[in-house]
């Protein structure tokens, strides 16, 4: 397995927001999370690289467990994706795809460069390349921060609700770039509720709430047939609008 | 007027052999103040509780005296335990120490202006905090302190004039001597303080034009 997460546990004062939640993903694959908000999604995305490190369980990487010690080096290998894009705000675009591979992988800078505007073609960025983050619109800055993911070539990409602070109108072009990243095979676990993307790329989608797995299974399973009465509602409201 | 630029004209080359005394005191201190005040924010920002505590201290007792009792006190106290500088060294120090507490606060709240995304995204990257703090925090801080840092550089520039009370002879002490030979105090004083003026107006416009150069949009 590249991924395994086993039982992890993690409060906030007195509130408990995650209550031991366990998955596994093997390379290639893409889970999707849902479920409603305050569920501990982005909770769980956190913890599975120590931004937020669990109160109690473990976290394995190709077999090696993350720890406090090896942080700096696992985090190499498991990219984050953030909801605000977080791009470096002082450096042009190609910089800051460029600055991974420049500080931690031990590229020259022509090489970093080199790789970094590879992978802004990759998502369709050439052409912003020397713009400044706020330059950019925010489908444009989010696929510039997807572009600075990659290139750390990492083994697995976690996406903290992609495309929630987007324009409707440009949640697609964002969409788009995760759906071919998933068809060439990028290992991707994946918070939001973007059902299109789940549907096409998703080899598995898993519905938390209240800080627990209730339901996961592939993405057709899961949406025809819940078999959970809180995730059938759920589905409706997102699907249709609606209490849930 | 004539009559003073006959007189500025007369007294002016002596006056300015003592700007190089004022601009090297006021550069090395400013310079000492750059690095211990850096030193000095990143322990009040991620220090642990000790080292947060000593800069905490070093921060209130510099900023809670008078630099002119600082400077007495290194050039004339310190002698008593053994330990003496020139005058000019002391200046320095002084001055050095005294604005390292201040750079120290103004480059703190730089940094806790950098949204908390930037160091968060550094450190999913991978970069340890130092590296994160050096590579992303530190260019966009230095970039917001750079208002601030040259009101600073100004005011330390004119506090290189009390360096004259022990016995330093930048421009002001040797204005002072002028006024005492000349008994012409008004027109000796005008004159350093028009040469001040036109110095901080330079260091002004210098630091806009940094300011303007490295700016980025957004930040």
């Amino acid at each position: 397995m590249l991924l395994r997460v086993e039982n992890i546990h993690k409060s906030y004062g007195a509130v408990e927001i995650l209550k031991g939640v366990s998955f596994e993903m093997a390379p290639g694959q893409s889970k999707v999370i849902m479920g409603p908000s305050g569920t501990g999604k982005s909770t769980l995305l956190r913890c599975v690289n120590h931004l937020s490190p669990p109160d109690q369980g473990r976290i394995f990487v190709e077999g090696e467990e993350l720890t406090a010690k090896n942080l700096n080096t696992m985090r190499q290998k498991v990219a984050f994706v953030f909801q605000d894009f977080n791009l470096f705000t002082h450096l042009r675009t190609v910089e800051n795809v460029a600055i991974g591979p420049r500080k931690l992988r031990g590229f020259s800078k022509s090489a970093a460069l080199d790789l970094a505007y590879k992978e802004l073609d990759r998502v369709g960025l050439s052409d912003r390349a020397d713009a400044y983050p706020a330059e950019l619109s925010g489908g444009q800055q989010q696929r510039a921060s997807i572009a600075r993911a990659l290139a750390m070539e990492p083994k697995l990409i976690l996406f903290d609700e992609p495309t929630s602070a987007l324009d409707p109108e440009l949640t697609g072009e964002v969409v788009s770039v995760m759906n071919k990243l998933a068809s060439e095979g990028m290992t991707m676990l994946v918070v939001s509720h973007e059902i299109g993307f789940a549907r096409k790329a998703a080899d598995e989608v898993i519905f938390m709430e209240g800080g627990k797995i209730i339901e996961q299974g592939p993405p057709s399973q899961l949406f025809e047939a819940p078999q959970q009465d809180r995730t059938r509602a759920f589905l409706n409201v997102i699907e249709h609008g609606g209490d849930a | 007027m004539s009559a003073w630029l006959d007189f500025a004209m007369e007294h002016l080359p002596y006056v300015l052999e003592g700007l190089p005394t004022t601009l090297g005191l006021w550069i090395s201190a400013m310079a000492i103040g750059a690095v211990l005040g850096l030193a000095l924010a990143w322990a009040r920002i991620y220090g642990n509780r000790p080292i947060y505590a000593i800069a905490t201290v070093y921060v209130e007792i510099f900023r809670g005296t008078p630099m002119l009792v600082q400077m007495l006190f290194i050039y004339l106290g310190l002698p008593e335990i053994g330990i003496t500088f020139d005058p000019l060294t002391a200046a320095i120090i002084a001055i050095g120490l005294n604005t390292a507490a201040y750079q120290a606060e103004y480059l703190r709240g730089a940094v806790r202006s950098v949204p908390a995304g930037q160091m968060t995204a550094a450190r999913a990257l991978g970069m340890g905090k130092f590296q994160a703090f050096t590579t992303i925090i530190l260019p966009q801080a230095l970039r917001r302190v750079i208002p601030q840092w040259s009101n600073e550089a100004i005011l330390e520039l004119k506090y290189t004039s009390i360096a004259y009370a022990i016995g330093v002879t930048e421009i002001t002490a040797r204005a002072e001597k002028i006024g005492y030979e000349t008994f012409q105090f008004f027109e000796v004083f005008l004159l350093i303080a028009a040469i001040y003026v036109v110095m901080t107006s330079v260091v002004a416009q210098l630091l806009q034009l940094l300011e303007k150069k490295v700016a980025v949009p957004g930040l």
